[in-house]
């Protein structure tokens, strides 16, 4: 099965594909977040958040590693931006955070192979100019790929969204 | 910060002399000094400010009058009420000694002296023309009535309650003592403060090496040095209390425990914490949990003793960009934050992207003295959004943009210019939003605190558009700014005071709002 990709022309693009993604999500669902500094992984989770109709503003987990927000489902926001090495995961309650009931999205989420647990899905985000993003969503088994599929079937259409 | 008067010891004379040095055209040599500490009718003492001579006084007995002989107070702590609290113990300790009459020579044109002496009583009573060779100025003699008259009685109680606004008593026995312990993120810290959030012990060990190594903190890391560094980091601000009061200073001494609870990385407030109730459990000492962000506000007042809300505040740091309306103390309105990366955030990972390693503050505003902040246009995010929300997150992919822009275009990076452009950016935004809330909430004092308040370029902009509106700006000094356990201490102070306890059941709030505070 190939990997769909896509483009978006703007962040407002890429919120709308986060946004897309809100309905499909259930409870332990886990994605896995990849791309520079500035790619869009903050404003792609806002969409997330803004779609489970979380109230308060979503930042950046930088600073905290874990925020939690409360919508439709919970949402566990991490950045393993300032990990170390792998072992932290553990320090950050990482494992019993994904399997709590909630929706996981990890910000650097390519940073250690150990955070890639069970059912996943992969997003990259590349910067490909000032304001575009190339995409591309992979699943990793049943649940990981069935979400990826349909996921990306959510942006088709959606505006500054270019399937290639 | 408060000031603590005490005798004058021979360790001190190197201090004493750089202030001499400093304040008068003939300088005392260091050979008076010295001897004056040897002599019986001589009275000598200093004001002592975080462990660092800030001032002294020195009078000489002469059958039963007192001769006011030297008076300084050093340059970066004046208009503090040093001089008061210097003039005020010395005279009450010259009328200890017996003295009916205090009189001194005064230079003609120092009107603030003159106008202190006059406060405590004293009145010219003659002219000694071209006293002062120098300048030729003439010396104005001044003389107190007898310090057992009533009307010097009422003059003296005056001058002593307003010495004691900035000052604490050694013989005062300083209750309640507050200790404070931080560990809500780099920093493992503990301070002391007294009754009137005077700063007896403050003790910060810096876990800033360790963490430079990876670009950022690293949560693992900072829970583990934590809990190494506490016990140690504790012990050290009770010997270095007993130092400043002259007397034994234990666990006894203690009357509250001010801990961090949040908002902070939960790895590293669960050590301080666990350490703090361990204490409470152990010693019977009261437990009061304490909002981070609260005490950054708080350690504006240990700077500026007189700090009164109605206030605005900007909490600028790693991970907080808020700015807060302060009706009274212990109230807070969040009147916008940051929606996406923090301020201090920022400074980070544009450092990070560019190269420049970790802390990303220190660096970028270092090299940004060099540059032109108008050589790149980088956007102001938010500043026509009429509200009080920042967005720093758009300012970043910017650089980042410039950065690859430039690289395809060959040319070289000019980092000066970069980071002066990238540090106007944040600063022009934050300047016009506090400046819009102070005006808006129509209040007379604005507080800058958190990490990000150590940057000059954001004081600098901020003071002169605050003060331009005459509106008082309060900086803590720059290691009360960075993360610190006296500013816990003091909020705990304020908290302590007001009956407010922590159960040892509560737990580490690592999403803690500065609005349920």
């Amino acid at each position: 099965m190939s990997t769909p990709r896509f483009t978006t022309s703007s962040p407002s693009a890429t919120q709308a594909v986060g946004r897309s993604l809100a309905p499909l999500l259930a409870a332990d669902d886990l994605v896995l977040l990849a791309g520079d500094l500035g790619a869009g992984k903050t404003a792609l989770v806002k969409g997330v958040a803004e779609g489970l109709g979380v109230a308060e503003p979503v930042t950046s987990p930088t600073f905290n590693i874990l925020l939690v927000h409360h919508g439709r489902l919970d949402l566990y926001h991490v950045d393993l931006y300032r990990l170390e090495d792998s072992s932290q995961l553990e320090d950050i309650d990482y494992f019993e955070t994904i399997e709590a009931g909630g929706v996981t999205l990890v910000e650097w989420g390519d940073r250690f192979p150990e955070a890639a647990v069970g059912d996943h899905v992969k997003l990259r985000i590349t910067i490909t100019g000032d304001e575009s993003r190339e995409f591309s969503i992979a699943g990793v088994g049943d649940r990981g790929m069935q979400l990826a599929a349909s996921w990306a079937d959510a942006c088709v259409g959606l505006p500054g969204v270019v399937f290639l | 910060m408060r000031v603590r008067l005490r005798p004058l010891r021979p360790e001190d004379l190197r201090s004493v002399l750089a202030i001499e040095e400093a304040s008068f055209p003939r300088p005392w040599s260091e050979g008076m000094f010295a001897a004056e500490l040897g002599l019986p009718d001589r009275m000598w003492f200093v004001a002592e400010r975080d462990g660092e001579v800030v001032g002294y006084a020195g009078a000489m007995m002469q059958l039963g009058e007192a001769h006011v002989m030297n008076l300084a107070v050093a340059a970066g702590a004046r208009r503090q009420g040093v001089a008061t609290v210097l003039l005020s113990g010395l005279i009450d300790a010259l009328r200890d000694r017996g003295a009916h009459g205090v009189t001194l020579e005064v230079r003609e044109n120092n009107d603030a002296a003159i106008s202190l002496y006059e406060s405590a009583g004293m009145h010219a009573v003659g002219e000694r023309p071209g006293y002062y060779v120098e300048t030729g100025e003439s010396a104005v003699v001044m003389w107190s009535d007898d310090l057992d008259s009533p009307g010097m009685n009422a003059r003296l109680d005056i001058l002593r309650a307003r010495a004691r606004r900035y000052s604490y008593a050694s013989d005062d026995d300083g209750h309640p003592y507050v200790l404070g312990i931080e560990t809500s993120c780099d920093e493992t810290a503990a301070a002391v403060v007294g009754a009137h959030n005077e700063v007896i012990a403050n003790v910060v060990a810096t876990q800033v090496d360790f963490h430079a190594r990876f670009g950022g903190v690293v949560p693992e890391i900072a829970s583990r040095k934590h809990t190494e560094a506490i016990v140690a980091v504790v012990s050290e601000a009770l010997t270095q209390a007993a130092g400043t009061l002259g007397r034994p200073f234990g666990f006894d001494d203690v009357d509250a425990i001010a801990v961090t609870r949040g908002p902070g990385l939960v790895g590293a407030l669960v050590v301080g914490l666990a350490y703090a109730k361990g204490l409470s459990l152990a010693t019977g000492i009261p437990l009061i949990g304490i909002n981070h962000l609260e005490a950054h506000i708080f350690a504006a007042l240990l700077e500026d003793p007189n700090l009164a809300p109605p206030l605005i505040a900007l909490v600028v740091s790693g991970g907080h960009t808020s700015l807060v309306y302060v009706p009274e103390w212990g109230e807070y309105r969040v009147l916008g934050e940051t929606l996406d990366d923090a301020a201090g955030e920022a400074f980070d990972k544009v450092a990070k992207a560019l190269g420049l390693g970790y802390p990303g503050g220190p660096i970028i505003s270092r090299l940004a003295e060099q540059g032109d902040p108008a050589a790149i246009e980088f956007p102001r995010a938010m500043l026509h959004s009429g509200d009080y929300s920042f967005s720093l997150s758009g300012l970043k992919t910017a650089v980042i943009n410039h950065v690859s822009h430039e690289r395809e275009a060959g040319r070289e990076l000019h980092l000066p210019d970069l980071a002066a452009s990238f540090q106007a950016a944040v600063i022009d935004v934050q300047v016009a939003k506090a400046v819009r809330a102070a005006e808006e909430y129509r209040v007379s004092s604005f507080v800058i605190a958190g990490g990000v308040a150590a940057n000059t370029a954001l004081r600098q902009g901020l003071t002169d558009a605050m003060r331009s509106r005459g509106i008082e700006v309060a900086v803590p000094a720059l290691h009360m700014c960075t993360d610190n356990a006296a500013m816990v201490a003091t909020a705990g102070l304020f908290r302590y005071a007001r009956g407010e306890r922590m159960s040892r059941a509560d737990d580490a709030a690592p999403g803690l709002r500065l609005d349920s505070a």
